[in-house]
């Protein structure tokens, strides 16, 4: 009797829902919005849980990246003149070459240094473009040319929702690949994985560039999709929404996190009302759920699932093969 | 560009000390609960900030309170915070019950900054509060030292009263809390557990109790700082961050765990961001580079020396 | 033939001399017993060999390359494996995890299934395959410490060190620990093993070397080392 796999169940659900929400929402375009925005925090959430659950470098820079590829690509079209999407992919780049750097500097601060070193590079980034008025529009923020030639969301809305996919397919295929396997060594214990011949430099860094590249693509389509860019997004108060967002959903699972991010920037959205208040909660949320469900909320009720599955077909698996070998003997 | 001139020169370093006594204090705090804990508190800012509007709305409601009562109330305020959060959420890894304490650490007292910002913002709203002046200085004139309520002249160098009473308030407090730390048996105690935990426990010092009270103890200060400086600038919910950032600066600058690493770094710190401030042609753009020294120099240490001016070397 | 060059190697860590001038060599596959009082340097040495800490002065060779200096991945890949004092499995990553991180680390072209097949084969000599999809922090303290050796076979080195092997470990287990190396050294593979555990080291060695306060005392087959007075001195202190 086959069994209900309730992974492809659930994945196809949620799919459907996604792909057919402007439909269902074509009489509400502002919570499209909420929505590109909503995967926009995913994207972010989950490259940023790639980097701390998976590598184990809690770096407070994701939101830095994010602001170069931003920044970036809007500079680049104020001063070269380039077309967003040149410019979406030169600052890319360019969020890459950052991380690069930044990761080589990190690669012996550990722990509380490496968040503060973070920190500082963040807000030197953000009073840098503050300060620079003449360059970068100050506190009241840098224009941008719109990406998509269209007045609707919803071209947008399928855009993000793709990058959405295509961000967690392609960090999918890292964590089960080598390089997953060396990041996790790497945050398990970083000098049994160097005792073990894991390059800890290479993976280090290569967790710092692959993420700012993430984060910075992020970045320079969500500015481009909403038209201004401040340095507001580079308060820590923004980065520590991705880290919650990060932490309830399952720091240590890419789905999760970026669940997470979306049911927590829709339950923002939706608690509109009650003001400051949502962001008590959601710091309280927070907290509790590290102190209380480490693993987050969204990916324990994951784990049971597909784990769940993947066990029993191993299970099965034996039991068959036990089976055969009491036939044949 | 800027004449550069020995009072203007004097000027900026006697501002900056200033400041840099209340950086210290509050740099004291966070290396307090460093050495007794191993945890740097992504809150420290919060407390800070809430110390402020503690002393700022008891004032506002007892007319009649004394502004250093004010001041040791807030304290009180802070640490009544700070012992409940350490119970609570930080319990645990004085237990070594945590997988990966480190992680768990940063993330715990940054969700605690958070919590704190946006309940202050939400209790308070986001217009800015500021206290009166706490002392008017007597006026009075002694050779080149001349005295308004809200100024003290030292030749054509001036220093503002608010600044000068909050440094002195922090001067004092620190060194009580030296005292503290050498001279009692509470301060021993806390010595004893930031050395070794273990051996602490073997003579008969509760680690657990010492661990709330250091952690207490810091916040109790970052509040008393924030309390003695609310009279000096707008105090607004997100007056923590910059606040947090500098003590961080000053504690990886000075040694994590060290407090006399504190003191020194404060002033340090202090005084570059002073001088920075005033070298810098652009007056506009030189007040928003502010805070960008006291990174730069974090930057450098960390990447140089990480253990600091007189941390331990790990 | 593997060839390991300890050279006059100084260590300070800054008042302290941990190591100060040892030098030995080790040629092929000897199987050596690293002994001492407590803190005679036993762990600093093997640290220093194994690249997480620099000499302050001379240097450690391996096949004629230097190798003091490199960190300690480029050590490993270059063929010296090592465990620690406490078991450092990769918590939680699967026993099987544990067991490819290595193979992939020294072969980005290798084929993921060949060290699937290897480690599996591993595992059933030290009786784990059953545990290949646990995690490991769920495994006993017993297996961790088996899981950790099976670790250092996928790596293939020429050179194991093992710190403390036999420590807190009950009798059957420490049975199969013995027969692992003489199993391991038999295939080729030189040792470098620190013990306290004298009865277990002195039948287990060829040759031993004895530190104390950071020096090379005594470097012999077990029993020219047993008699030797300065050894004997070490640790029962002077003759009256």
């Amino acid at each position: 009797m086959k069994r209900v796999d309730w992974r492809w169940v659930l994945t196809g659900g949620a799919l459907v829902l996604a792909l057919s929400a402007p439909l269902l929402l074509s009489g509400y375009p502002y919570w499209l919005h909420v929505a590109i925005v909503a995967y926009f925090y995913a994207i972010l959430a989950s490259s940023w849980s790639l980097l701390a659950g998976y590598a184990g470098q809690f770096s407070f820079a994701h939101m830095a990246f994010m602001a170069i590829g931003a920044y970036g690509s809007g500079l680049m079209g104020k001063y070269w003149g380039t077309t967003p999407l040149t410019g979406i992919v030169l600052s890319t780049l360019l969020a890459g070459l950052v991380g690069l750097v930044i990761g080589v500097l990190c690669l012996r601060l550990k722990g509380a240094y490496l968040a503060l070193f973070t920190i500082a590079f963040s807000e030197v980034l953000r009073l840098t473009l503050n300060a620079e008025l003449d360059i970068t529009g100050g506190p009241n923020g840098l224009d941008l040319a719109p990406l998509l030639n269209t007045t609707s969301r919803v071209p947008y809305y399928y855009l993000m929702l793709a990058l959405l996919l295509a961000s967690l397919g392609f960090m999918y295929w890292l964590a089960g690949s080598r390089f997953g396997l060396f990041f996790r060594s790497i945050r398990e214990d970083e000098e049994a994985a160097a005792a073990m011949g894991v390059h800890i430099v290479r993976y280090k860094v290569a967790a710092f560039v692959i993420t700012a590249m993430i984060a910075g693509l992020a970045g320079g389509v969500e500015a481009h999709y909403i038209g201004l860019i401040t340095p507001n997004i580079l308060i820590l108060g923004q980065m520590s929404i991705v880290i919650a967002m990060a932490v309830i959903g399952g720091i240590e699972s890419l789905i999760g996190a970026a669940i997470g991010a979306i049911l927590i920037q829709f339950s923002l959205e939706l608690l509109r009302e009650l003001g400051n208040w949502r962001l008590v909660a959601f710091g309280l949320l927070l907290m509790l759920t590290l102190r209380f469900a480490r693993n987050g909320l969204i990916y324990p009720l994951i784990e049971r699932l597909v784990l769940y599955q993947a066990r029993r077909a191993v299970i099965e698996g034996r039991e068959q093969k036990a089976k055969q070998v009491g036939e044949g003997a | 560009m800027v004449e550069i001139n020995l009072s203007f020169l004097l000027r900026l370093l006697a501002d900056g000390l200033l400041i840099g006594f209340i950086y210290a204090l509050m740099a004291m705090g966070l290396t307090l609960i460093f050495s007794v804990l191993r945890v740097v508190s992504f809150a420290h800012g919060e407390h800070y900030m809430i110390g402020g509007f503690a002393a700022y709305y008891l004032l506002e409601t007892f007319t009649g309170l004394h502004p250093l009562v004010a001041i040791l109330l807030a304290g009180s305020v802070t640490f009544a915070i700070g012992a409940v959060f350490e119970r609570i959420f930080l319990r645990p890894l004085a237990e070594e019950k945590v997988e990966r304490p480190g992680e768990y650490a940063i993330l715990v007292t940054f969700g605690l900054g958070f919590f704190l910002q946006y309940l202050t913002l939400a209790l308070i709203g986001p217009h800015p509060k500021k206290a009166a002046r706490y002392f008017d200085l007597p006026a009075f004139e002694l050779g080149p030292i001349k005295a308004t309520a809200a100024t003290l002249k030292l030749g054509t160098i001036p220093l503002s009263a608010t600044r000068l009473t909050a440094a002195v308030i922090a001067v004092v407090l620190m060194l009580i809390m030296l005292y503290l730390i050498h001279h009692t048996w509470l301060g021993r105690g806390l010595r004893a557990v930031s050395q070794d935990k273990q051996a602490a426990a073997v003579v008969g010092i509760n680690p657990l109790r010492m661990s709330t009270l250091a952690f207490g103890m810091g916040t109790m200060l970052a509040g008393m700082s924030g309390a003695a400086l609310v009279p000096a600038f707008a105090w607004v919910p997100a007056v923590g961050a910059p606040a947090a950032v500098k003590s961080y600066v000053i504690i990886v600058l000075g040694g994590m765990g060290s407090i006399p690493g504190a003191m020194l770094g404060g002033l340090i710190i202090g005084v570059v961001e002073a001088l920075g401030t005033g070298l810098l042609p652009d007056p506009n753009r030189a007040f928003a580079y502010r805070d960008a020294y006291g990174m730069l120099i974090f930057a450098l240490v960390l990447l140089l020396r990480p253990r600091g001016l007189f941390g331990r070397q790990e | 033939m593997m060839e390991l060059e300890v050279r006059d190697v100084h260590l300070h860590f800054g008042g302290i001399r941990a190591l100060n001038g040892v030098s030995f060599s080790v040629r092929g596959p000897e199987l050596i017993g690293l002994i001492g009082p407590n803190g005679a340097g036993k762990t600093t040495l093997t640290n220093v060999i194994s690249g997480v800490y620099k000499p302050s002065q001379g240097a450690v060779y391996l096949n004629g390359e230097r190798i003091s200096g490199l960190p300690p991945y480029q050590i490993a890949r270059r063929g010296v494996g090592r465990t620690f004092q406490v078991t450092r499995a990769f918590r939680r990553m699967t026993v099987l995890e544990n067991m490819l991180v290595p193979a992939m680390a020294l072969h980005p072209a290798g084929r993921r299934q060949e060290f699937v097949d290897r480690a599996h084969e591993i595992l059933r000599f030290l009786t784990m395959d059953h545990l290949a999809l646990e995690y490991a922090r769920s495994l006993s303290g017993g297996q961790q410490k088996l899981l950790e050796l099976g670790r250092l076979l996928m790596l293939d080195p020429d050179l194991i060190i093992l710190d403390e092997p036999f420590a807190g470990v009950h009798p059957k287990l420490r049975e199969t620990i013995w027969e692992f190396i003489t199993t391991v050294h038999q295939q080729g593979k030189a040792f470098i093993i620190i013990s306290h555990d004298m009865e277990t080291i002195f039948t287990l060695s060829q040759r031993l070397l004895v530190l104390n306060f950071g020096q090379l005392i005594a470097d012999g087959p077990p029993e020219q080392v047993k008699d030797d007075p300065a050894v004997i001195e070490a640790y029962l202190g002077k003759e009256e």
